[in-house]
């Protein structure tokens, strides 16, 4: 294992690492822009000069290709290496069009930071600059504006090393050089295409459908899970800020809506990337919601429906429930420690794949279209979905069961967060809680457990299925 | 594309095994050259032939301004503009042939018999301006020698030569 020094420090590497890797694995920053942990070496942006001490004198050369060697001594910082960067970030900056005002990544742009650490000066060119395309759609989903561009080429890599869709490439040459998609058009079938527009490293790659919805500083990450299936990837969803609510009358909408998805890395599960259906994952959770309990179909007081559910309980005599897999591990403990001993239990998909969608590849996509299957299955069994025709209640929880497969006449309590025609068909029905209104835990399918967190108050109206089946079973608590 | 595989498999003896992607840029000079331009089933034929992404194949179109997807004129005239022909009258050359002709540069005569095109330096800086036809170099260019290479070539496709 070489040992060397970097701005002093004397760290010890493994033989093969290059020296940005192994500053970085020390936690010695070293900037890039074409260099990613995932993807391969092109050495293209120079961005990561650092200075290495000879008998000559200090040179400079890359750090993201540069191999360790024994003894070896690096400055990251010196006169030599700041006077590189500083002409390095005149260069890349000399056609980009610098229109932060008006550019979606202003506050997350490497550029942008890069600019104000290593250059910090205007630029010293008196040509005019380069254009090139803008508002140029590179597919459905993707805006490129190719003046900003820094072909730095991780778009390109991305498609060819990670997704493998080979849906992209640089066009042309030198300053008029363009990303652009494979005529085949491969590209707009790319199921993990946005990614690109996370690893661009500065705003040339926009999604359509956050285009100039919000500047990134008024809006909060908040952990959660995509519950697009059973990878469970680990995700941040952006809302408004607390701070930064708009309070103009009508406004609640746009306060309580997830306005972009990205990855939360997580090694173990998604690493840094999601699928596209994750980046959407707000159209699923933003579908209009049930908020009132019904009997029968008539609206009702939650009180009054708790009490008909409890009769309805103790009065069956072949009990059955249907329990989701959209359900968090805690809803799924409390149900069981609640009810499990009065049903029997059955596990459904909620879910099923859309026709149209990728059902399973070697990436991250799963078939089971529902992000806790394994959570519930390991409280309630792997037993396949029969509902057994003598069963004279059946507890149904979340969507997705054809109310078809119910035998006739057994009485119906149904769960439901989402305004669907079944709800009207229950005798009793009770509106819950989705998974942006509550903390909660999902296991995936290869037994991982992430955690998602509460981005919005839980509406009025809507009950905690926590507290509801506390409730039901006749302990103390009233489902809100 | 098709009837030149036999020629790209001798291609491929002089690469080491797994270089595919190498054989891109001579194989697409080697459809230009037979067919005069690459067209859209050259580009299929190549991708399934070579077995690489055809973007890669774009690219490589792309990166070369040698290489067009188009057909061009019988003749085509490169006329270079860079500094040793600039020097000595390059700008007066292509101005000339391009009203002579009636196109700018980069444009083909209606009646397809030439395209006209500036390129960069030839590599024959010592007989400056120069100007190609084809494959073939015409050197110390004047308006005088202009007039006569156009009018020939002209008078050649009129007499139905070549
Ligand atoms: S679009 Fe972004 S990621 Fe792609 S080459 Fe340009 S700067 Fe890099
Ligand atoms: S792979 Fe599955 S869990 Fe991950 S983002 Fe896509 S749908 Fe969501
Ligand atoms: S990060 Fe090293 S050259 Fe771009
Ligand atoms: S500059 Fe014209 S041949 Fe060199």
């Amino acid at each position: 294992m070489p040992r060397l020094t970097i701005d002093g420090r004397e760290i010890e590497a493994a033989a093969g690492r290059t020296v940005m890797e192994a500053a970085t694995d020390a936690g010695i920053f070293i900037p890039y822009f074409c260099w990613h942990p995932k993807l391969s070496v092109p050495g293209n942006c120079r961005i990561c000069v650092v200075g290495v001490e000879d008998k000559g004198g200090e040179w400079v050369e890359i750090a993201c290709n540069m191999p360790v060697t024994e003894g070896m001594v690096v400055y990251t910082n010196s006169e030599k290496v700041r006077a590189r960067r500083k002409a390095t970030m005149q260069f890349i900056t000399l056609n980009h069009p610098v229109d932060c005002g008006i550019c979606d990544k202003a506050g997350e742009c490497t550029l942008q930071d890069y600019h104000y650490e290593y250059n910090g000066e205007r630029s010293i060119s008196v040509d005019a600059k380069a254009h090139a395309t803008k508002h140029y759609s590179l597919s459905p989903r993707i805006v490129l504006d190719n003046e900003r561009c820094i072909q730095c080429t991780r778009c390109v890599r991305f498609t060819r090393e990670i997704s493998k869709s080979n849906g992209l490439g640089m066009q042309n040459r030198a300053d008029h050089s363009l990303v652009r998609a494979v005529e085949d058009g491969s590209f707009a079938n790319d199921p993990y295409s946005d990614n690109v527009i996370d690893i661009c490293p500065v705003g040339a790659l926009l999604s359509r459908s956050f285009l100039h919805k919000a500047r990134v500083w008024y809006l909060k990450p908040t952990a959660s899970v995509c519950p697009g299936c059973s990878r469970g990837c680990t995700v941040n969803l952006w809302h408004r800020r607390p701070e930064w609510r708009l309070r103009a009358p009508g406004m609640r909408a746009q306060n309580e809506t997830i306005d972009r998805v990205t990855p939360l890395e997580n090694p173990a599960v998604n690493g840094p990337w999601i699928c596209n259906k994750g980046r959407d994952i707000a159209k699923v959770l933003g579908r209009a919601r049930a908020e009132t309990a019904m009997l029968k179909g008539r609206p009702a007081e939650l009180q009054g429906a708790i009490a008909q559910a409890r009769s309805l309980i103790a009065a069956a005599r072949k009990p059955v429930a249907v329990v989701s897999s959209w359900a968090s591990n805690e809803e799924l403990a409390a149900f069981k420690a609640a009810l499990g001993a009065r049903f029997s239990v059955l596990v459904k998909a909620d879910h099923e794949p859309e026709p149209g969608e990728v059902v399973q590849d070697d990436i991250l996509i799963r078939a089971d279209k529902n992000p806790n299957t394994a959570g519930a299955r390991a409280l309630f069994g792997e037993a396949p979905l029969a509902l057994p025709p003598d069963a004279d209640l059946v507890l149904v929880w979340g969507e997705g069961l054809d109310f078809g497969l119910i035998p006739a006449g057994a009485k119906i309590v149904y769960l439901n967060a989402w305004l669907q025609p079944e709800n009207g068909h229950a005798d009793v029905f009770f509106p819950t809680s989705i998974q942006t209104e509550r903390d909660g835990h999902y296991t995936n399918f290869a037994g991982v457990t992430s955690a998602f967190t509460q981005c919005f108050p839980r509406p009025a109206g809507v009950a905690d299925a926590q507290a509801l089946f506390a409730a039901l079973a006749g302990q103390a608590g009233g489902g809100e | 594309m098709k009837h030149l595989i036999p020629e790209f498999e001798k291609m491929k003896e002089r690469y080491p095994e797994g270089f595919e992607s190498s054989l891109v840029l001579p194989c697409l000079r080697r459809i230009q050259e037979d067919r005069g331009f690459v067209a859209e089933e050259d580009i299929v034929a190549l991708v399934d032939y070579l077995k690489v992404p055809r973007i890669q194949v774009e690219e490589v179109l792309s990166y070369y301004t040698m290489l067009r997807r188009k057909p061009i004129g019988r003749f085509h005239l490169q006329a270079c503009r860079n500094i040793a022909c600039s020097m000595r009258g390059a700008e007066g050359v292509i101005a000339h042939l391009s009203r002579k002709l009636g196109v700018k540069p980069g444009q083909t005569t209606p009646d397809g018999t030439f395209t006209l095109t500036e390129v960069e330096c030839l590599g024959s800086c010592g007989t400056a301006p120069v100007v190609m036809v084809n494959e073939a170099y015409h050197e110390n260019m004047s308006t005088e020698k202009l007039d006569r290479l156009v009018d020939e070539l002209a008078a050649g496709v009129r007499a139905g030569g070549k």
